[in-house]
């Protein structure tokens, strides 16, 4: 059919099947939008501490403050709203999760192009160092690198980009080794073209698939990874609570029976992450070409 | 194909098994057995290497001192049955008679020698009991059981400095603190024999049958170290142990509504306060709101630091943080202890007037700081200090919170970097007396004198030492309890720190327990009893 012939719409065509990949991409855009927009619609600024008071600590859901303003999801220990922390929250956890995301994909694509493009003892060495890399637990890289660093927004995205870029190497290199051997790969350099027009305009794209497969799930990852340590403490700071911060504040209370500030985050974070999970499941689905009808 | 067991397998597997059995039986089935989770972190076995409240809590099971405390503190007899003035500088203890270590020796005036000698010499102490050896300048054994104390000045308080000093056989006046870790020289005549030490993890010991004073209940006493306060009374709720100290304030409605626990409570001796930097012209977290460094110190200014107490909600603090289980504070120690001014209230919380003090101190628009304070060390400290930072900067003062582990914190906080400008401390009088906290905290530092040793803002003022000084002289106790009074009026007047609350201290047991809560937060076996 005529109109279905530009990749994508195709694509468009072949995600919308899976009607449950589609309301996860909606609730996604949805929870990001709402996170990115936290300054605007959040009732209230939590991260300003002239606007918190002790007394209006440990509210439940529904309950006002002093000034009136109502805690639709209760408020925390220090008398935060929780609505506006979920999503002050999540906003600080997609900023470092894209933020490190991209950066990590560069870094591992340029080493994985590299890697397959030349071969030999480059590839050798770029790849034995990403087996390295790999064999060590991602939250242990994590702990030693804050520990060393020490705590704030940059330095996560900083550890993150550590953990994360090795995946994105492999996985390009292994897509590139294919694409390096093909037709059009020998024509270009038949025709002289230079390097890095090869690498980067003809290999590159055709590598993209997998690349943007790991790109969502490793999102997804990282928030998880930001949340873990936010929770363990090593994170961000305790007055700008993340998460995963929000849910170890609120882990002590739990067994008391104030329950909200531990579980309400901990919804958010899984909705977020189980939507970005569906919809990279579906992705993978439909850029693999093994997977095509 | 035959499937074979072979005997020592099946041997091995029903060993397995019946120590799997042991491990998970509830330990009160074993009615001579106490299980006890503790909060703080004991670091050594060595009774003279690190003066620290969980280690000097483990020692007292193991080691007695010459004079002992009870659980508010006032002195009874330990190894030494009487002890009296003979003149201004001179002291005489008796000895108690047929006292024997752990090891069958006897105990003698030559190890009361050899343990203050000890205290002297044990090597890399971290926080040495050489400030309650210091007054002594020389000591006689006048017999076997009788030891006389020369002071340089008159020492009223030599019998509460020997309150904590332990006594170990002379047999072991040199042994390292590894071999005491390692049990090899942890003789005591303590109620307790060391049994096993596993650092970050537990204490095991077993009853002294030939103890001199009342027999402890238990025959077997594992102290278990459990750091984390949910984690610990999750212990106490599943029957893992039998009692825990350090209850979290959060878990109080949920013990207190379980009929198979009960809970004993009593204000402690320690105080929380915020220490100020108020020596340095520059102070290093002291700014502008851009972030510049103020050329002046405005905790130099006594109006700033009289703001500062008067924007902080002590009502709600202890209302929202603590469920009402902690008291206001306004002086040096709750009523009832030594010396204590009656006429030290806690400050109000008035924001108006806390602007109103920084405005005329020449901050109208306020400035900018960062406190610091510990996450690990006091009950709820991290919620505290994130609870003050909004009420400073409700009075107009930006300010940002910064929490880290007591190891860092403790010692970067200290001489001689004294790394940050407010922050928050707690000091347990271990005396008894306002004298403790004066001469650690707001006493000028002087390291021959003793004195200020913890007095991270270095604040001086030579009224309170001068007063202070007078006290320490005195030993009539009605003119001594008064002249520290005064002291900790004219501290508190300008304010040298900044009292938070006193913290109240809680335990939390199986029913069919008992355990007279102490004001000096130890947890001590001997003194759990079964309930009847």
């Amino acid at each position: 059919m005529a109109d279905l012939d530009t990749p994508f719409r195709r694509f468009v065509a072949d995600f919308r099947e899976d009607k449950v990949a589609v309301g996860a991409a909606v609730l996604f855009v949805a929870i990001f939008a709402a996170a990115m927009a936290c300054a605007y619609i959040s009732p209230q600024n939590p991260y300003d501490l002239r606007q918190l008071d002790i007394m209006d600590g440990k509210m439940p859901p529904g309950k006002a403050s002093m000034d009136g303003l109502v805690f639709w999801l209760g408020s925390d220990g220090q008398g935060r709203d929780m609505v506006s922390a979920i999503l002050y929250g999540l906003r600080t956890s997609f900023l470092v999760a894209v933020t490190s995301g991209f950066i990590a994909a560069a870094v591992g694509t340029a080493v994985g192009l590299a890697a397959a493009y030349y071969g030999g003892w480059v590839d050798t060495l770029l790849m034995r160092t990403v087996d390295i890399k790999l064999s060590f637990p991602a939250i242990l890289i994590a702990l030693v690198l804050l520990a060393v660093f020490g705590q704030g927004t940059g330095k996560i995205v900083v550890a993150l980009v550590v953990i994360q870029w090795a995946y994105y190497a492999r996985t390009v290199r292994a897509s590139a080794l294919v694409e390096r051997r093909k037709e059009y790969v020998e024509a270009a350099q038949c025709l002289a073209l230079p390097q890095r027009r090869i690498l980067f305009r003809h290999i590159l794209p055709n590598c993209l698939p997998p690349l943007i497969v790991v790109g969502t799930i490793q999102i997804a990852n990282s928030i998880a990874l930001e949340a873990t340590l936010s929770f363990l403490g090593v994170g961000l700071p305790i007055t700008e609570p993340s998460l995963g911060l929000l849910i170890a504040n609120g882990f002590e209370y739990i067994l008391s029976g104030v329950y909200w500030i531990s579980f309400f985050p901990g919804v958010a974070l899984l909705v977020t992450i189980v939507s970005i999970n569906l919809v990279g499941d579906r992705l993978r689905d439909v850029l693999n070409p093994r997977l095509q009808k | 194909m035959r499937f074979v067991l072979c005997r020592p397998m099946i041997s091995i597997a029903v060993a397995a098994v019946a120590a799997v059995a042991a491990a998970f039986l509830p330990a009160s089935a074993r009615a001579q057995d106490l299980v006890v989770g503790l909060g703080g972190n004991v670091t050594s076995i060595d009774p003279h290497f690190h003066n620290l409240s969980p280690n000097n809590g483990v020692a007292a099971h193991v080691f007695d001192r010459l004079v002992h405390q009870d659980a508010q503190q006032r002195l009874v007899p330990g190894l030494a049955t009487e002890w009296t003035v003979l003149d201004d500088t001179t002291w005489e203890f008796k000895l108690r008679q047929n006292v024997r270590f752990h090891d069958g020796t006897p105990f003698d005036a030559e190890d009361v020698v050899a343990s203050l000698k000890r205290v002297a010499w044990v090597p890399n102490s971290p926080s040495s009991f050489l400030i309650s050896t210091r007054a002594i300048a020389e000591t006689i054994v006048v017999d076997s059981h009788t030891i006389r104390f020369r002071t340089a000045r008159p020492a009223p308080l030599l019998p509460v400095d020997m309150s904590s000093v332990n006594i170990v056989s002379k047999r072991h006046v040199e042994s390292p603190t590894g071999d005491f870790n390692q049990g090899r020289a942890a003789v005591g005549t303590g109620p307790f024999r060391f049994v096993d030490f596993a650092p970050g993890e537990r204490v095991v010991l077993a009853r002294n049958d030939n103890y001199w004073g009342p027999k402890p209940h238990w025959a077997r006493v594992t102290l278990r170290i459990i750091a984390n306060p949910s984690a610990r009374t999750a212990a106490l709720l599943a029957g893992d142990v039998q009692l825990i100290d350090q209850v979290q304030t959060a878990d109080l409605p949920r013990l207190r509504g379980n009929q198979q626990i009960a809970i004993a409570r009593v204000t402690s001796n320690r105080l929380i306060f915020l220490a100020l930097d108020q020596n340095r012209d520059q102070s290093p977290f002291i700014t502008d709101k851009q972030g510049a460094l103020l050329p002046n110190n405005p905790l130099k200014n006594r109006r700033v630091r009289q703001a500062l107490s008067r924007a902080i909600n002590r009502a709600g603090i202890v209302q929202r943080v603590f469920d009402g289980e902690a008291i206001p504070a306004g002086g040096l120690l709750p009523e009832g202890f030594f010396g204590v001014s009656d006429k030290l209230k806690p400050d109000a919380f008035d924001p108006e007037a806390a602007r109103r003090l920084l405005a005329e101190a020449g901050y109208p628009n306020g400035f900018a700081m960062t406190i610091h304070g510990p996450n690990d060390r006091y009950p709820d400290d991290e919620k505290v200090l994130q609870a003050i930072g909004p009420m400073f900067a409700r009075v107009g003062i930006d300010t940002r919170v910064v929490t880290q582990p007591w190891a860092t914190y403790a010692s970067v906080s200290s001489a001689p970097t004294y790394a940050y400008s407010i922050m928050l401390f707690g000091w347990g009088a271990a005396t008894g007396e306002v004298s403790s906290p004066l001469r650690s905290l707001l006493a000028t530092p002087n390291r021959d004198l003793g004195t200020g040793a913890s007095n991270r803002g270095r604040y001086s003022n030579p009224q309170v030492d001068e007063l202070l000084a007078r006290a320490m002289a005195t030993v009539a106790d009605p003119a001594r309890a008064r002249l520290l009074a005064e002291a900790s009026e004219a501290a508190m007047a300008d304010q040298g720190l900044i009292p938070l609350y006193y913290q109240i201290n809680l335990w939390g047991m199986r029913k069919g327990l008992s355990y007279e809560p102490r004001a000096d937060e130890t947890t001590l076996a001997q003194f759990v009893r079964p309930a009847n």
